[in-house]
C-alpha cells in the first residue's frame, strides 16, 4: 500500500468499523416488516447522518448508516476516458454477481461507482472486521487492477503496431 | 499469431486433401469482411467449382479485376460466374500439376483468390502512380471501394506517393475508445528507428481527412474513423515487395479489430480472475457454523 493511500484507508477503516454497530429493527411502519432502513428511509429517526470521505475530487466514500444497516458507496479513480471504461466494465462484473457478494448491491448509488449494503444478517453471520478488511482490500487492489489493465493495453497496443508496421520492411 | 494471414486456409486445405483423395463435396464458407465463398463439384468428382461473392464487385470491375484474375489464373476463370455469386474458377484436379512445389504454389494462389481481387485497386494505383511520377506533378482519381455495409477504402495515387484511407466504425463505446488507444500507438510507433521505412499513419476520428472531404453521404459519427497510409515508391518499387503491401494492407481493418477483440477478451478473463479472488476474501469472512450431530433418545442420528 503506498504512503499516499494508507491516511485514506485508515480513515475509510475507523469510519465503518465505528459504524458497523448494527442491530435487529423491525419496521416500525409496516408490521411484520424488517427491512434495511438505510434503503428504505421510512423513519427518520433511525437513520444516522450520511458522512464523505474524500481523498480528492474524483475519490472518495459515502457512508450511510441506520440502525440495522449502512450503505457505503465507492467512487474510483477515472483519469481518462480508457479508465473511465475500464472502471465501468470492471464494477459491473462485479456486480452481476451480487448475490455471491453477499454485501454488494447490485446498482450504485447515484454519483459513485459501486455501493455496498451491509445489514445486521450480514455481520451476525460473518466476522465483522472481516467484512472491513474486504471493503478495504478491494478499495485498494481496485486503483491497481485498472492501471493495471490500461497498461497492459497500452503495452498489446504498441506490440500489435509495431509488428504491424514492421511487416512493410521485409 | 499476431498477424493474420490474407489466404483462405478452408479452400487450401481443402484442395490439398481433395487432390490427394477426389470426391464430391458442396461446402459454403465465409471469409472477412462478408466475402462468401461456394465449393461444390457439379459434373465430377475431380472438377471443382469455387465461387465467390463480394460486396464491392461492380467498383472492382471498374478498377480492372478481370484483368488481375484472368492474369492469375488463366483459362480456369469462368465466363460467367456461378448464380448468387461474383466470380467462378473452375479447378479441374486432373490438369493440376504432379504433387510437389508447384502444386503448392497454385493451391496458395487459389486460396488467394479474395487477395487478389482486392488487389485490382491498388495494382491500378501504383501503375497511376508510376505515369504520374513520370509526368512530374497530378494526381489520379480517388478509387473507392465500399468493401463492408459502413466501411470502405480509398485509394488515391499522386505523383510521388500513393495515400489508402480506410474508414472504420467502432460498434461500441469500449471498441471505439480501445481502438483509438491502438491507432494512436500505430501513429507513434514509426518514431522506433527499426521501422522508420514503414508507411506514415494518420488517424482521425469524426472529421474525415480533406482528401474525402468532398465525398456525399459520409457517416459523420463520434464512432467512425478514418485511418490514412501513405505509402511511398518504396513500399511497391518491385512486383514481390509490391504484392506483399497490397497483402498486408487489405487486412489492416481486420488486423485491427481483431486485435481489440483480443484485449476485450484478455481483459474479461483478467477481471473473472480479480473477482475470484475478492470473493475468497469475503469468504474468509463467513463463520463456520458448527454443525452437532444431534442424537434421539434411541441414540440414533436425529433427521429433520
Amino acid at each position: 500500500m503506498s504512503n499516499v493511500l494508507r491516511p485514506y484507508l485508515a480513515a475509510v477503516r475507523s469510519t465503518l468499523t465505528a459504524a458497523l454497530t448494527l442491530q435487529d429493527f423491525s419496521s416500525q411502519i409496516v408490521e411484520r416488516h424488517n427491512k434495511p432502513e438505510v434503503e428504505v428511509g421510512g423513519s427518520k429517526e433511525v437513520l444516522l447522518q450520511p458522512m464523505t470521505i474524500s481523498r480528492n475530487e474524483n475519490e472518495r466514500v459515502l457512508i450511510e448508516a441506520s440502525v440495522n444497516s449502512i450503505r457505503l458507496s465507492i467512487k474510483i479513480k477515472q483519469a481518462d476516458e480508457i479508465e473511465r471504461i475500464l472502471c465501468h466494465k470492471f464494477t459491473r462484473f462485479m456486480m452481476q454477481r451480487a448475490e455471491s457478494f453477499i454485501v454488494l448491491r447490485r446498482k450504485p448509488v447515484k454519483g459513485y461507482d459501486i455501493s455496498f449494503l451491509i445489514t445486521n444478517n450480514h455481520t451476525d453471520t460473518m466476522l465483522k472486521h472481516k467484512i472491513v478488511d474486504f471493503i478495504i482490500q478491494f478499495m485498494e487492489e481496485v486503483d491497481k487492477e485498472i492501471s493495471e489493465m490500461k497498461l497492459s493495453l497500452n503495452a498489446r497496443a504498441r506490440v500489435v503496431a509495431e509488428s504491424y508496421l514492421q511487416a512493410f520492411n521485409s | 499469431m499476431i498477424l493474420l494471414e490474407s489466404n483462405n486456409y478452408i479452400i487450401q486445405t481443402t484442395l490439398a486433401e481433395k487432390l490427394v483423395k477426389p470426391s464430391s463435396l458442396d461446402v459454403q464458407f465465409v471469409d472477412f469482411d462478408g466475402v462468401r465463398f461456394h465449393l461444390s463439384t457439379p459434373e465430377r468428382k475431380t472438377c471443382l467449382l469455387l465461387s465467390m461473392s463480394i460486396k464491392c464487385w461492380d467498383e472492382l470491375v471498374k478498377y480492372g479485376v478481370d484483368n488481375v484474375l484472368r492474369r492469375e489464373y488463366g483459362d480456369r476463370l469462368q465466363a460467367a460466374a456461378e448464380p448468387e455469386y461474383n466470380v467462378s474458377l473452375e479447378l479441374d484436379l486432373e490438369k493440376f500439376p504432379p504433387a510437389g512445389e508447384e502444386r503448392e504454389a497454385l493451391v496458395r494462389s487459389i486460396s488467394l483468390l479474395k487477395r487478389n481481387a482486392l488487389a485490382a485497386p491498388f495494382e491500378l494505383a501504383f501503375e497511376t502512380q508510376k505515369q504520374l511520377a513520370a509526368g512530374g506533378s497530378g494526381q489520379g482519381d480517388l478509387l473507392a471501394l465500399h468493401y463492408r455495409d459502413e466501411e470502405a477504402i480509398y485509394v488515391q495515387a499522386s505523383s510521388d506517393r500513393v495515400t489508402v484511407i480506410f474508414s472504420t466504425v467502432f460498434r461500441e463505446e469500449t471498441d471505439r475508445i480501445f481502438g483509438k488507444v491502438f491507432l494512436q500507438e500505430f501513429v507513434d510507433a514509426r518514431r522506433l528507428s527499426t521501422i522508420q521505412s514503414a508507411p506514415q499513419v494518420l488517424y482521425t476520428t469524426r472529421d474525415p481527412p480533406l482528401e474525402l472531404r468532398h465525398l456525399p453521404n459520409l457517416a459523420q459519427s463520434e464512432d467512425v474513423g478514418y485511418v490514412t497510409f501513405i505509402l511511398f515508391p518504396r513500399h511497391f518499387a518491385n512486383p514481390s515487395v509490391a504484392e506483399s503491401t497490397i497483402s498486408h494492407i487489405q487486412n489492416f481493418r481486420d488486423y485491427l479489430h481483431y486485435h481489440i477483440k483480443c484485449s476485450k477478451a484478455y481483459m474479461h478473463s483478467r477481471m473473472r480472475h480479480r473477482v475470484s479472488e475478492f470473493q475468497k476474501v469475503l469468504n474468509r469472512a463467513k463463520t463456520e457454523v458448527a454443525v452437532v450431530d444431534r442424537k434421539t433418545v434411541s441414540g440414533r442420528s436425529l433427521v429433520r
